[in-house]
C-alpha cells in the first residue's frame, strides 16, 4: 500500500528531515510510526499526503508514484486516504455533523448521501447524539473521535493518524487506538505516528522506528 | 521485503495505462457516476453563491467601503467617458458646415449687403449665403451676449453687416481659395473660415480621449488591488477552512469558488453603483448645460450612458471582481502548494 524507496527529504536550509528511507506497508496492515519528536514521523505522513514532495527517492501509494502526480492530481490522491490530526484541526464555525460531512462534500456526494455515511461514521466513533453541537463545547477525546470519523467517513483506502493521542489520558488513548484496530479489522491500511511507546507497545501491531531521520527499525 | 521488491520491479516493467486502471478499481468506493458529478458540481456553485452574498452581507460596513471604492473608481472613467461622447456629439453638430464669414465693409450700407448676398448665391462655388444685417447683428449680440447696454452708450452700431457663404465644395483644398477669392471684393472688409476653433475642438478630444483611457487603467488597477485586498482578508478569515478542505482534497477550484462568487457579488453590485454615480451627476449637470446651450441656439441635450455601455460597465466591473478575487486566491494556493 505505501512503499518508500530510498527516501530523503531536504528542507532549502540544508537540514535533512529524512535520509535514505525505505520501508513498506502491506494492504490491509496496521503499523506504529515512533520515534522521537524531530525524527522525521510528520515529514513521512507529509510525504504520503503529498503536503511535501521529496527530495530524492521514490514514494509509492497503491502502486502509484506520487512522483508522476501533477498539482493538480494531489486533491484525488488525498480522497483515497483519511487523516487524524494531533490537534484533531476541527472547524469550530459549524456543527459536529458539518466538520464530518465536509470531505463528502468535497468530494460530491449527494447531500442525503452524505448525510447518511456522515451519520454511519459519526455512529461508529460513538458521537451520534452530538451530531448538532458546535465541537468547541466536545472534550478532547470526544473532539479526536470526531477527528477520526471525519477520516474514514469517505472510507478511504488508507488511514494516517499523527499523534492521535498526543493530548488524551492513558484510558481515552487506548479507546482511540481500539477504534483504529477496528478500521484496520475492516480492511484499511492503518499508519499511526506516536511516541507512546507504552501504549504501543501493549498493540500488537508492527512498529516502524525513525531516528533522526534515518529508519533504524521497520519492524519486520 | 520481497513485497517491496516486487513492486519496485513491476513499476519499471509495466506501462502506466495499467497502473491507472487498477488505481480506478480502487478507488471504487467513493466513485461517482458523472451525472453525480455534474449535479454536485453544480449544487456547490449555487450554495457557495449564496452563502458568498451573505456572507458579505453579514459584513455591511466593510462590505460597503469596498463598494464605495470599487464604484468611485469605476464612476470617473466612467463619467469622463461619457462626457467625452458627449463633447464629440456636439462637435460632430458642428464641423458639418464649415463656413465662410464675410466681414463687410462699414461703408456698405443694407440694400447693397443683400444685393451682394443675391450675387454670391449665383456662383457656382457657393452653395448657400445667409445675410446678418448689422442691426440684426446688434439685435443677437444684444440678447446672447449680455452686453447689449453696450449700445446704448454708443453712436452708431459698430458692428459690420456679415454674410455667411456655405461654400459648394467642402474640401479643405478649395475652401481657402473661396476665402482668397471672395477677400478680394469690394465690399468685403475680411473673409474669415469658422474652422479653427472646430479643428481645435477635435485635437482636444483626441488629447481628452487619450487621457480618459490613460485613466481609465490606473482605476482598473485601482479596482483590482481593492478587490485582490478584500478577498485577501476573506481568506486570511478562512485560512483554517482552506487548508482541511485541501488536505481532504479539495480541488483548487473548489477553494477558489466562494471567493470568486466574492468577486463576482462585488463587480455586480460596483458596477451598480458606479452607474447609479455617473447617471446621478449627469442629472446634476443636464439643467446647467441646457442653458449654456440654449445660449448657444444648440438643441444638444446631454445624454448618459446607453443600454449597452451600461452592459458593459456592468461588465467591466463583474470582470474586474473577478480577476482580482482570482489573483487574491491563487496567490494563497501557491503558497500551500507542496514543495
Amino acid at each position: 500500500m505505501i512503499s518508500f524507496d530510498n527516501v530523503t527529504k531536504r528542507y532549502p536550509n540544508g537540514y535533512d528531515a529524512l535520509s535514505q528511507v525505505d520501508f513498506s506497508l502491506g494492504q490491509g496492515e496496521m503499523a506504529f510510526l515512533t520515534g522521537h519528536s524531530g525524527a522525521g514521523k510528520s515529514t513521512l505522513l507529509k510525504l504520503i499526503m503529498l503536503m511535501e514532495r521529496p527530495s530524492n527517492g521514490r514514494v509509492l501509494v497503491g502502486d502509484q508514484d506520487l512522483a508522476t502526480l501533477a498539482n493538480n492530481q494531489i486533491p484525488y490522491h488525498r480522497r483515497r486516504i483519511g487523516v487524524v490530526f494531533q490537534n484533531h484541526q476541527l472547524l469550530f464555525d459549524r456543527s459536529v455533523f458539518e466538520n464530518i460531512a465536509l470531505p463528502l462534500r468535497i468530494c460530491g456526494f449527494d447531500p442525503t448521501d452524505a448525510a447518511r455515511r456522515a451519520r454511519a461514521a459519526l455512529d461508529k466513533v460513538g458521537l451520534l447524539s452530538k451530531e448538532k453541537l458546535n465541537p468547541v463545547v466536545l472534550s478532547g477525546g470526544e473532539q479526536q473521535r470526531v477527528g477520526i470519523a471525519r477520516a474514514i467517513v469517505h472510507k478511504p483506502q488508507l488511514l494516517l493518524a499523527d499523534e492521535p493521542t498526543g493530548n488524551l489520558d492513558p484510558k481515552l488513548s487506548e479507546e482511540i487506538m481500539r477504534l483504529f484496530q477496528q478500521f484496520n479489522q475492516v480492511g484499511t491500511t492503518v499508519l499511526i505516528a506516536s511516541h507512546d511507546l507504552g501504549l504501543i507497545a501493549r498493540m500488537p501491531h508492527r512498529v516502524i522506528t525513525l531516528q533522526r531521520g534515518r529508519l533504524i527499525s521497520d519492524g519486520q | 521485503m520481497d513485497n517491496n521488491q516486487r513492486q519496485k520491479g513491476a513499476v519499471r516493467v509495466e506501462p502506466h495505462p495499467k497502473r491507472q486502471a487498477k488505481l480506478h478499481r480502487g478507488a471504487e468506493q467513493f466513485r461517482l457516476n458523472i451525472s453525480d458529478q455534474g449535479r454536485s458540481y453544480l449544487r456547490h456553485h449555487q450554495e457557495v453563491a449564496r452563502f458568498s452574498f451573505f456572507s458579505l452581507l453579514s459584513s455591511p460596513l466593510t462590505t460597503f467601503m469596498t463598494l464605495a471604492v470599487l464604484a468611485i473608481s469605476l464612476a470617473l472613467p466612467g463619467a469622463l467617458y461619457t462626457g467625452l461622447m458627449n463633447l464629440q456629439q456636439l462637435s460632430q453638430g458642428l464641423d458639418s458646415d464649415p463656413r465662410v464669414a464675410l466681414y463687410l465693409d462699414l461703408s456698405v450700407n443694407e440694400t447693397a449687403a443683400e444685393q451682394l448676398s443675391r450675387e454670391l448665391l449665383l456662383r457656382d462655388d457657393v452653395a448657400a449665403t445667409e445675410l446678418i444685417t448689422a442691426e440684426q447683428g446688434r439685435i443677437e449680440f444684444k440678447a446672447q451676449s449680455g452686453f447689449g447696454e453696450v449700445f446704448d452708450f454708443l453712436d452708431q452700431n459698430p458692428l459690420p453687416a456679415v454674410i455667411m457663404v456655405i461654400p459648394r465644395d467642402l474640401s479643405v483644398v478649395s475652401i481657402p481659395l473661396l476665402q482668397s477669392r471672395l477677400q478680394e471684393l469690394p465690399q468685403v472688409d475680411e473673409a474669415i473660415v469658422d474652422m479653427e476653433w472646430v479643428q481645435r475642438l477635435a485635437a482636444f478630444i483626441v488629447l481628452a480621449e487619450r487621457a480618459v483611457w490613460v485613466l481609465a487603467a490606473l482605476f482598473v488597477m485601482a479596482v483590482l488591488l481593492v478587490v485582490g485586498n478584500t478577498i485577501r482578508l476573506a481568506i486570511e478569515s478562512r485560512r483554517d477552512e482552506i487548508i482541511i478542505a485541501k488536505l481532504v482534497g479539495a480541488t483548487d477550484a473548489y477553494v477558489r469558488r466562494p471567493f470568486l462568487y466574492d468577486g463576482i457579488w462585488f463587480g455586480i453590485a460596483g458596477g451598480i453603483l458606479a452607474w447609479l454615480l455617473i447617471q446621478i451627476s449627469l442629472l446634476l449637470l443636464s439643467n446647467p448645460v441646457q442653458k449654456l446651450m440654449q445660449l448657444y441656439n444648440s438643441q444638444f441635450e446631454l445624454s448618459g450612458l446607453g443600454f449597452i455601455e451600461s452592459i458593459v460597465l456592468l461588465l467591466i466591473s463583474i470582470l474586474l471582481g473577478l480577476l482580482g478575487a482570482w489573483l487574491a486566491v491563487g496567490r494563497h494556493l501557491r503558497q500551500i502548494q507542496p514543495r
